[in-house]
């Protein structure tokens, strides 16, 4: 009877675990890396299979247009059209090949899902770049992007040498016996062996892995340490800060004892976009196939476009169908470095382009932005750069001979953003709301709106 | 071998999911029965006396206008109760099918509290909210043109809340922020 029991609460305790375990886990997700953007895309599973959905998967990467027909889907990336199934695994490609995925494809409410474990196999066929999928930590390396750093230990002072063919910028653990480098937005990947042994002084070892969304690496230090980063963001060096008690014995010194390098300048975006909502969150519903997240984002890429024509740096806060909160939004925005926020939101209701700044009180007299604020009042400081940014894309919305209005709002996360942040939201010109979705009248408001933002650029940048 | 004692408790434990299911299918099927029958109607006190002036401030959706509109009503001496009346009678026009500004079947405001003279709390209810259509402007004009009316009526407040259901809730409709409190002068700014 004693064994019948503790079978009995095993197997509910295991039970309870594995139901606490479905509910804490976090959705998975495939962390893309390509010439075009690094972005994140939500895995679904179906019969023990990881899907993932094309539109998320290519549309960072190129012109998009997905059309349901039925059972079947046709995609056309950049012009060359693909042709899939539901239920099968054969697809036709631009070529007119017929490969076959490792699983069926799958066709939910008008959308695509490919397996997960046929992606490599499959976006050479539909975007003409070469992909890797380390199915593992889930990353997928679109083109030429991966980063392969190299390692150099170097003495007086002791020091650990990584360059990256590109700048890097990871987060930071030191403690007190290792130094360990998360490296979230970057496709760094390994450059050999990813465990060394130094048997050096300073250093006793290093290891690398790639994480799910990321990748890591760890120097297993025998003393203190200080990291800098250098070379314009290409050179990480772990610098120990005691001088070794013991010489060095089996590294020898480097040939090249180099001073640090003077940090070089870095590029910083001039304007964060927003495309508003994202994922679940859709925002307002025009039709059962148009929302205002799809509109919101397919702005934001086209203002993207028209603004690199002219010259003006951007970032993006997100690239494909997911959700930020508004804090993370906020947070974007303030460590984005740039100088001007604009969220972008949709509408079906009224006519042309709205201008909105935040509606919190003007700073107080002897208020910078360098004052402590509460977190929703942290734009109070930046109130009147956001007037002058409203009043430029108000105007040049007018002179393209958009109707516009500008207005305060109660709107989160402008409440949070510590640059010149403003919020727009386009209505359509006549009375469908299709035409939110039209290519003709989203490059009207891009092109007035960046002539807009242009014409900012020397009114913020003094301000900052 | 399975003993008679652990065969006698999984029999139980099965009873007792059997019986629990079938309550809930009960419960269900008297929330549906609750739930289909004709809404309860709100309860006011009869107003009586001398017709007043009441401004309503109309949205109108095709200019993103708030319009100054007087009309004459008898209204309540309790300040709560004469700003719930002042809502309730600009939603009623918004609920009007010429409305300049629809909002959904059934929305309607439950109370209106003065915390302090100058502190008014607006309890929406859950149709307001749930039926709201979604947009920065639409659900600009919704907010604005309520406090507007409240201040209006209530010239002393400065402040105003909305709650929905007596709980606080993040935005109208996905857009405007209702998690604190409205400035009654920034609203009016906003509003020119």
């Amino acid at each position: 009877m004693p064994k019948d029991y503790s079978i009995s609460v095993r197997v509910t305790i295991l039970l309870l675990f594995l139901l606490a375990a479905a509910f804490a886990a976090e959705p998975r997700k495939i962390t893309v890396y390509a010439p075009q953007a690094s972005y994140q895309v939500d895995i679904l599973v179906r019969d023990g299979v990881d899907y993932a959905g094309l539109t998320d998967l290519l549309e960072p990467l190129g012109r998009l247009e997905s059309r349901p027909e039925g059972k079947k889907l046709v995609l056309i990336f950049n012009g060359g059209a693909a042709e899939f199934q539901d239920g099968k695994r054969q697809y036709r490609t631009r070529s007119n090949a017929r490969p076959e995925l490792l699983s069926n494809f799958l066709l939910v409410d008008g959308r695509g899902y490919v397996p997960v474990s046929s992606i490599a196999q499959l976006l050479p066929h539909i975007t003409d770049q070469t992909a890797e999928f380390h199915a593992g930590p889930r990353r997928l390396f679109v083109g030429s992007t991966q980063y392969k750093y190299s390692a150099e230990l170097r003495h007086g002072p002791s020091r650990l040498v990584l360059s990256f063919p590109a700048p890097v910028n990871p987060s930071t653990l030191i403690e007190r016996d290792h130094v360990r480098l998360l490296f979230r937005r970057e496709p760094v990947v390994s450059s050999g062996a990813d465990t060394v042994a130094y048997n050096d002084p300073f250093l006793r070892s290093t290891n690398f892995a790639e994480t799910p969304g990321g990748a890591e690496f760890v120097a297993n230090l025998s003393q203190p340490a200080t990291v800098s980063i250098g070379d314009g963001g290409r050179t990480v060096t772990i610098t120990a800060t005691v001088p070794p008690a013991v010489a060095p014995q089996s590294a020898a010194p480097s040939a090249v004892e180099s001073q640090p390098h003077p940090a070089a300048p870095r590029v910083r975006p001039f304007v964060i976009l927003d495309a508003a909502h994202g994922g679940s969150e859709t925002g307002a519903v025009f039709s059962p196939t148009l929302m205002e997240k799809t509109v919101n984002l397919a702005l934001a890429r086209r203002l993207q476009k028209e603004l690199e024509s002219r010259g003006v740096s951007v970032v993006l806060t997100r690239v494909a169908d997911n959700v930020l909160t508004w804090d993370q939004r906020a947070v974007s925005a303030n460590t984005s470095h740039a100088v001007l926020y604009i969220a972008i939101h949709s509408s079906s209701s009224g006519h042309g382009v709205r201008v909105y700044t935040s509606m919190i009180p003007s700073p107080q007299p002897g208020q910078t932005n360098r004052s402590f604020l509460p977190w929703e009042l942290a734009q109070s400081p930046f109130l009147q750069q956001s007037g002058v940014a409203a009043s430029a894309l108000a105007a040049e919305c007018t002179a393209s001979g958009l109707p516009v209005r500008s207005s305060s709002v109660p709107l989160r996360p402008l409440n949070s953003v510590t640059i010149a942040a403003v919020a727009i939201e386009i209505a359509p010109l006549g009375s469908s709301a299709d035409e939110l979705n039209t290519p003709q009248y989203q490059q009207k408001v891009a092109a007035a709106l960046a002539s807009g933002i242009a014409a900012l650029r020397g009114k913020l940048e003094g301000g900052q | 071998m399975i003993s008679r004692k652990l065969q006698f408790i999984v029999a139980a434990l099965v009873l007792a999911i059997l019986a629990m299911g079938f309550y809930l299918v009960h419960l269900k099927r008297k929330a549906e029965l609750i739930g289909a029958g004709p809404a309860p109607e709100v309860l006011t006190a009869p107003v009586s006396g001398p017709a007043q002036e009441l401004t309503l401030y109309l949205a109108n959706d095709s200019d993103d206008s708030l319009r100054p509109v007087t009309i004459s009503s008898a209204l309540p001496s309790d300040p709560g109760e004469r700003g719930r009346l002042a809502l309730h009678t600009l939603i009623t026009r918004y609920l009007q099918k010429d409305s300049t500004h629809p909002l959904g079947a059934g929305a309607d405001v439950h109370d209106v509290y003065l915390l302090d003279p100058a502190s008014a709390v607006v309890n929406l209810n859950a149709a307001f909210a749930e039926t709201h259509r979604s947009g920065i402007e639409i659900e600009q004009l919704t907010i604005f043109s309520m406090v507007l009316t409240l201040k209006a009526q209530l010239p002393q407040i400065t402040r105003v809340r909305f709650l929905v259901e007596g709980k606080t809730r993040d935005t109208l409709a996905g857009h405007v922020d209702l998690s604190g409190w409205l400035d009654v002068g920034m609203v009016a700014e906003a509003s020119k």
